[in-house]
């Protein structure tokens, strides 16, 4: 950077000291992917942090405007990877909205069962992985064990286990195949058993606590003007979730099952918390979604689509809460089969914004922990 | 609002008894100090004696679902080079070359046929998005999915899979998959129904003018109540 960077220089004691540049990143092993920060430590101090983001950027939205609507939804898969099918979702419910398209019922209760599923996914590796950057090794398996079981059941009906490429417009691409919807009870209901060994493991350990309580404040002020949102934003006290609030798909008939998990510490250990809570919740509405599907009589599961699909001209915005925050798409179509213009407003990217006014006045020890609750990830940031 | 947050992450004990921080909320785990940690040992020690989970690749195959996205497969015979995954595919990995040929008229009168012809259909398997498009969109199932996955190469020309290797593939697909029964009847289901119901109102309908015409000529016929029944079977009756 060619800009001019105040630095204090101190001699005191007969020693002289000066603070020092740090770059964290872009490679590094708690960035969760190639985020770049850029701290001005003094001794262990952050005086100023900085996040440079990009590393990972790939035109998607370039990309979008030469693909059509099936095509786009391969590229959309791949921004927030952990949360393959919502990204899907909000590109599907943008186009469907502006052709009118009515789902029919079994393709909405059905994109709604995967949805939750793919949040407990979500969850899962952030369960996993935030203990491990903080020096426990052990969770991380057992949040992947509960994963591959999961995905297990994902790939039984999508064929992948991470980029599902399942959602079509007008409703989803194949049918539930027979007895799925069983395996699916069974797995949800394994895992829901066993998310208590998780919480054993760490949410009481009172190294974690010590390491994540307090540490990491964020303010309701902080989160609105950074415009935080998902998680992160509800452990903080802000009661805004979109499935409540604004529901799609079959969220509004789930009004029983949804409980928006909110907590008022808005430090580390309120996150991790929110996330352990937002995940049963999760199960749970998988679980009502599945019994519901069972119940349903028989229909199809997508509507019949024109030869080559032309969305009409118009401009709509489709947000969805997906497992990390609120992720928007905002698609202006001039008629033609592809977009004229998707703009993708992802929830990561505003998430980590707020670092540079988090990070100064902790020591590099609480940055690794306020990093890692944070919960992003960089192809969300960089699109 | 930095001062709170390092006043607190300066008093923060780094192991030890937690009841001696008092910013801590008191929970029902903290019995003693010390308890979270015990715990957490007790669930490492509880997994142990426990059946491992890892399966142990490659001495042991893993189970994969039959709609797996392992390789694309190509059969040539169904394959009309009508270029609909080549130009549907994002990614543009499918790289097709074909030409025209003309059959010559037929002895018994008629027109010269041309059809096409596949050179050749290769696949790049280092572009390869596996989004499954180009099997959705192909209108004769020449291109089916594997679940087959090992197919890893040391150079990455050797992803460029011909066509001959594609044809290699296709049998490893496996059969489509049972749908639920949610799911609604195929269309074959329909038409086969269609035939069936017609079938049985012919017979039926025929049952009954075997009836009537028997009914009119026996007396003291047994009670015998049939769909349809119609007056004049129940006036012999009656009369008879």
């Amino acid at each position: 950077m060619g800009q001019l960077v105040e630095r204090t220089a101190g001699v005191g004691a007969g020693l002289a000291t000066e603070d020092m540049i740090l770059n964290i990143g872009p490679q590094h092993p708690s960035t969760h992917g190639v985020l770049r920060l850029r701290l001005v430590l003094d001794g262990e101090r952050i005086v100023s942090a900085e996040p440079i983001v990009g590393y990972m950027h790939r035109g998607a939205e370039k990309l979008f405007e030469v693909r059509d609507y099936r095509q786009i939804i391969m590229l959309a898969n791949r921004h927030d990877w952990l949360s393959a099918f919502c990204n899907e979702l909000g590109v599907v419910l943008a186009a469907e909205r502006m052709l009118g398209m009515e789902l029919p019922v079994r393709a909405s209760w059905a994109r709604t069962m995967l949805a939750e599923l793919n949040r407990v996914l979500n969850h899962l590796m952030f369960l996993g992985s935030y203990p491990l950057e903080l020096g426990a090794i052990t969770p991380i398996f057992y949040a992947f064990r509960e994963r591959e079981d999961l995905q297990k059941v994902m790939e039984e009906i999508s064929g992948g286990r991470m980029h599902f490429m399942f959602n079509r417009v007008g409703g989803l691409k194949d049918d539930l195949p027979a007895g799925w919807l069983d395996r699916a009870r069974r797995t949800i209901h394994a895992v829901r058993g066993r998310l208590a060994d998780i919480e054993n493991l760490i949410h009481g350990n009172e190294i974690f606590r010590a390491r994540t309580e307090g540490v990491g404040v964020l303010t309701t002020e902080q989160i609105a003007a950074y415009g935080l949102s998902g998680p992160i934003a509800r452990a903080g006290g802000v009661d805004f979730d979109l499935r409540r609030d604004e529901p799609y798909l079959a969220y509004g008939e789930l009004g029983d099952v949804l409980r928006v998990v909110t907590r008022k510490a808005g430090d580390c250990f309120s996150r991790f918390d929110c996330l352990l809570e937002q995940t049963r919740v999760s199960l749970d509405l998988a679980e009502a979604c599945a019994d519901r599907l069972a119940a349903l009589p028989q229909g199809p599961i997508n509507l019949r689509l024109p030869k080559v699909l032309k969305v009409p001209e118009g401009e709509t915005y489709a947000w969805t809460e997906n497992p990390l925050g609120i992720n928007g798409y905002y698609l202006v179509s001039r008629g033609e089969k592809t977009p004229w213009r998707l703009k993708l407003r992802s929830a990561s990217f505003n998430n980590i914004q707020v670092l540079g006014e988090l990070l100064p006045g902790h020591l590099v020890a609480d940055m690794v922990a306020i990093l890692g609750s944070m919960f992003f990830v960089v192809g969300d940031i960089d699109k | 609002m930095t001062t709170e947050s390092e006043q607190q992450s300066e008093q923060q004990p780094q192991t030890g008894p937690a009841s001696s921080d008092p910013q801590r909320e008191p929970r029902a785990s903290r019995d003693f100090p010390g308890m979270g940690l015990v715990k957490g040992l007790a669930t490492t020690f509880k997994t142990m004696t426990k059946h491992a989970h890892t399966v142990q690749y490659p001495d042991q195959p893993p189970e994969l679902p039959p709609r797996t996205r392992g390789v694309i497969a190509l059969l040539e015979e169904n394959c009309t080079v009508c270029m609909l995954c080549a130009r549907e595919c994002p990614d543009w990995c499918i790289y097709i070359d074909s030409h025209k040929e003309t059959a010559p008229a037929p002895p018994g009168g008629g027109r010269e046929r041309t059809r096409n012809v596949l050179d050749r259909f290769a696949i790049d398997f280092s572009l390869c998005m596996y989004c499954g498009i180009c099997i959705e969109v192909c209108p004769f199932d020449a291109l089916e999915w594997s679940p087959e996955f090992e197919y890893a190469e040391f150079d990455i020309k050797e992803l460029l899979h011909e066509k001959d290797r594609l044809r290699e593939w296709f049998w490893t697909v496996p059969a489509p998959v049972a749908l639920d029964p949610g799911a609604p009847d195929p269309k074959e289901m329909a038409q086969a129904q269609k035939v069936a119901d017609k079938r049985l109102t012919a017979q039926k309908a025929a049952e009954i003018v075997a009836l009537a015409d028997g009914g009119a000529a026996a007396s003291g016929q047994p009670e015998r109540s049939g769909p349809g029944r119609s007056g004049p079977a129940g006036g012999a009756e009656g009369d008879g």
